[in-house]
């Protein structure tokens, strides 16, 4: 056997393992579109190094895979998401939903419901210790911890030697006994304080005595609700009723939605919910156009100034060329997220350098520094002027490389034939411009429509729409605008809706990119000898 | 006749200047502004200006040694998870582009224009069923989901290795055929062709995406930001988004300093390959 065979099979060993070890895992845990994945992935690359036959196949699988987990995958999966109500209270799945609901507790007095004398002890390190004197067969002791430190801390001991013969309390030299005047001060924090004894009963100080020692109590965890798999509900053991398996995901316990509740699939709810849903329909037509206005101007801004810098320098002779070219480079050379957080600073009203800028025009036309980030309209210019400053050398370079290969010819015999200057900038170089760079304008359209990381970083999408049902600003475009319905608008999760939006610009970008298939296609054609 | 000499001057080449020095003003002042004041003595943005009052090294000190802002580590992380991901892109990207330019097989030009149509989507839009996607392979494989880097990583993978393969490919059609066909004569494998022929030939292409990707990568906001919630793991865009500028007027100086340590290096690349990005730029992609 050739050494790379027997590398192939070894790697293929280790492959299968690990999806051995994973796909019941995935299972456990009812991710099935993750199985689905795994095991198509498993499928290929089986397929192509368990033989020899399938060549080209061993070079393109290793790309092939991430592209498919992680940018197809994705994109089905979202449409699969906006069909769910996948959000904050419908996280879980079915099956999680019921563990969690079953491992909820609620507290009530022990049935013994005997008082018993307990001890407060103190050591080195100031920690509380309780030592309950139940019976003789019951002398605990142990760390008093608060609730959230019950998972982290082990069971109260039995400690008989804590007692000597006569029934008389030995506090060891290690710790010190809390009298009833201190434990008095220390009163709301103690009462935090309990001593587990097993994993549903608890002691708790219950009153303290200055005379002699305090009493404790014992405190019995129950569960909460118990689920009855025949019946498919839940049953409320606190108020002894049953529950009705509610209609979105959740179960309905004496007329209350019970929480945490499990997503399910609700068909279109997400789609007529964007369709009909006023409060989010106005924000919605809001956002969109404004997406759209952006990228327009956008390019429309970046492309203006890159094609009069390019026009003015784009001349023998002039002085200065390279050191004009060099930087206006600089903007674009410098990562996005930098320059906008510095402007985000510039542009502030009070003290910020463009206010600084422009403060002589507000003298002279008398009116008040431009607060940016207040108005939809300022922040709105504010993100253009900012884009501007960001997209505009990548504008120059191109539009200088269209100029400049232009033929020469063309402009000399429209000079023979009379053109002045500006006609045959307008009717000859103009137009051939456009056909080079047009995809290129496109692309860059598409690229500001999805301009996430300007919008977020500079406004967060703000100023708010008022009155909008959900966390939306003036300046959101539709993925800043899906990034807060879906993570972090600070109204929850809302992932099935957010997916929903999301295939809408799918659908958009979808659209853009046949345009400019169509549009590239046909300059082609018609172009295609220049 | 200076007046008219200056008028026909300037009408030639005068309002070219103008223009020209406008715009290159527009373009360095905010970048000089950003340096100077990372040097600037001042107490907050309000106070600063672009030629500062003292000259000092505070703010660029600020930045290491405060346990809760560790700026370094971000900075590192950046560089880790653009270099790792930049790399196995164009590494995978190249096997695949290998097999799309130099073999022949059924379903050779459907797989290259899914390539192109696939990559028309950005992968970030998605990303509800990305973050989804690894809430789940974090119960399954804790090391792989969300709050880790090498989650990260594998979805930076998926989202530019079409765009990449298709280029290197365009680039290997241009290498002609007859040296790995005198390869063949000579009982060269596939792999051997790839190794010692092909790969080494595509070079350039292949260090210029690795450039344009990393960049890229190091840019990134949206994707970073769903997958990262520690501090200590954050990217330096994420790091300077959400410690710094909750308090950015106060912060203004750290902010300048962080901005200019980490603008600096990529600047320093994007200029060294300016001529070959922008190459790149015109056939499609474009820079984040």
């Amino acid at each position: 056997m050739q050494y790379s065979t027997i590398l192939r099979y070894l790697f293929l060993g280790v492959f299968n393992g690990f999806v051995v070890y994973l796909v019941p895992l995935t299972i456990a845990f009812e991710s099935w579109f993750l199985l689905i994945i795994t095991i198509i992935i498993t499928l290929l690359v089986n397929l192509t190094y368990a033989t020899n036959r399938l060549k080209p196949l061993k070079w393109i699988t290793p790309g092939m895979i991430f592209l498919l987990s992680f940018v197809v995958f994705p994109a089905a999966y979202s449409f699969y998401v906006s069909f769910t109500n996948w959000s904050t209270g419908h996280i879980l799945t079915k099956q999680q939903a019921i563990e969690r609901l079953e491992d909820l507790t609620y507290t009530k007095d022990d049935q013994r419901g005997v008082e018993f004398d307990l001890y407060v002890l103190q050591d080195q390190n100031l920690e509380y210790y309780f030592l309950a004197d139940l019976d003789n067969e019951n002398l605990l002791f142990g760390k008093a911890v608060q609730e959230n430190e019950f998972n982290a801390i082990d069971f109260a001991n039995h400690e008989p030697s804590f007692k000597n013969s006569d029934g008389e309390i030995l506090i060891p030299d290690n710790l010190y006994l809390l009298s009833g005047r201190e434990q008095i001060a220390n009163s709301s924090q103690l009462q935090e304080l309990s001593l587990l004894v097993n994993k549903n009963t608890r002691i708790q100080l219950y009153n303290i005595s200055v005379f002699g020692a305090s009493s404790g109590r014992l405190l019995s965890a129950q569960q909460k609700y118990s689920y009855i798999a025949e019946t498919d509900t839940l049953y409320d053991n606190v108020n002894d009723s049953a529950c009705t398996l509610g209609n979105r995901g959740n179960f309905i316990c004496n007329g209350q939605t019970i929480d945490p509740g499990w997503r399910i699939n609700v068909g279109t709810e997400n789609y007529q919910r964007i369709a009909d849903d006023e409060r989010f329909r106005g924000p919605l037509r809001i956002v969109t156009l404004w997406t759209f206005q952006f990228a327009f101007f956008a390019v429309f801004l970046t492309f203006f100034v890159g094609l009069l810098l390019s026009v003015s320098l784009n001349k023998d002779k002039l002085k200065f060329q390279k050191i004009y070219r060099s930087i206006y480079i600089l903007p674009y050379a410098i990562p996005g997220f930098i320059s906008i957080l510095v402007f985000k600073g510039l542009l502030n009203p009070d003290f910020g350098l463009v206010n600084d800028w422009f403060g002589p025009l507000y003298e002279l036309f008398n009116i008040e520094p431009i607060n940016w980030f207040r108005t939809k309209e300022s922040s709105r210019a504010a993100v253009l002027l900012v884009n501007t400053w960001l997209g505009f050398p990548y504008m120059f370079l191109i539009t200088t490389g269209a100029l400049q290969s232009i033929p020469n010819e063309l402009l000399e015999a429209a000079k023979v034939d009379g053109a002045t200057p500006r006609q045959s900038f307008w009717r000859i170089t103009f137009p051939l411009l456009l056909v080079a760079i047009s995809p290129l304008l496109i692309g860059a359209f598409a690229f500001n429509f999805n301009n996430f990381t300007l919008i977020f970083l500079l406004t967060s999408g703000g100023p708010p729409i008022v009155g909008a049902d959900v966390a939306v600003g003036y300046t959101d475009i539709l993925i800043s605008f899906t990034y807060d319905l879906a993570i972090a608008g600070g109204r929850g999760y809302q992932f099935g809706l957010a997916a929903s939006v999301t295939t809408i610009i799918f659908l958009i970008v979808l659209f853009i990119s046949a345009v400019s298939f169509r549009y590239s296609k046909r300059l082609e054609r018609v172009y295609g000898n220049l | 006749m200076v007046i008219y000499k200056f008028m026909k001057w300037f009408r030639e080449f005068g309002w070219r200047h103008l223009i020209g020095l406008i715009f290159a003003i527009i373009s360095l002042y905010p970048i000089l502004y950003v340096v100077t004041n990372s040097f600037a003595d001042f107490a907050n943005l309000s106070n600063s200006k672009l030629i500062p009052d003292g000259f000092t090294t505070k703010h660029y000190q600020s930045l290491t040694g405060d346990p809760l802002i560790p700026y370094y580590k971000w900075l590192f992380n950046t560089y880790k998870i653009a270099g790792i991901a930049g790399f196995l892109n164009v590494l995978l990207g190249t096997f695949a582009a290998f097999a799309f330019a130099r073999l022949k097989f059924k379903g050779r030009r459907v797989g290259l224009i899914t390539l192109v149509l696939v990559q028309m989507f950005p992968s970030f839009l998605a990303f509800v069923a990305i973050y989804l996607l690894f809430f789940q392979i974090g119960d399954v494989a804790p090391f792989i989901g969300l709050g880790t880097h090498i989650g990260l990583i594998f979805v930076y993978l998926g989202g530019s290795i079409g765009f990449n393969s298709w280029l290197i490919k365009g680039f290997m059609d241009t290498i002609p055929t007859s040296l790995d066909e005198a390869a063949k004569v000579d009982g060269a494998t596939d792999f051997q062709i790839f190794y010692k022929i092909i790969a080494p030939l595509s070079r350039p292409i292949i260090v210029v995406l690795f450039v344009i990707t990393f960049i890229g990568i190091y840019s990134d906001y949206i994707l970073a930001a769903i997958f990262l919630k520690d501090a200590n793991l954050y990217t330096v865009a994420l790091g300077i988004n959400i410690v710094f500028m909750d308090d950015f007027s106060n912060e203004w100086g750290s902010i300048a300093a962080a901005s200019v340590i980490a603008a600096t290096p990529i600047a320093v690349l994007f200029l060294f390959f300016q001529k070959q990005i922008t190459g790149g730029l015109t056939a499609g992609s474009i820079k984040g």
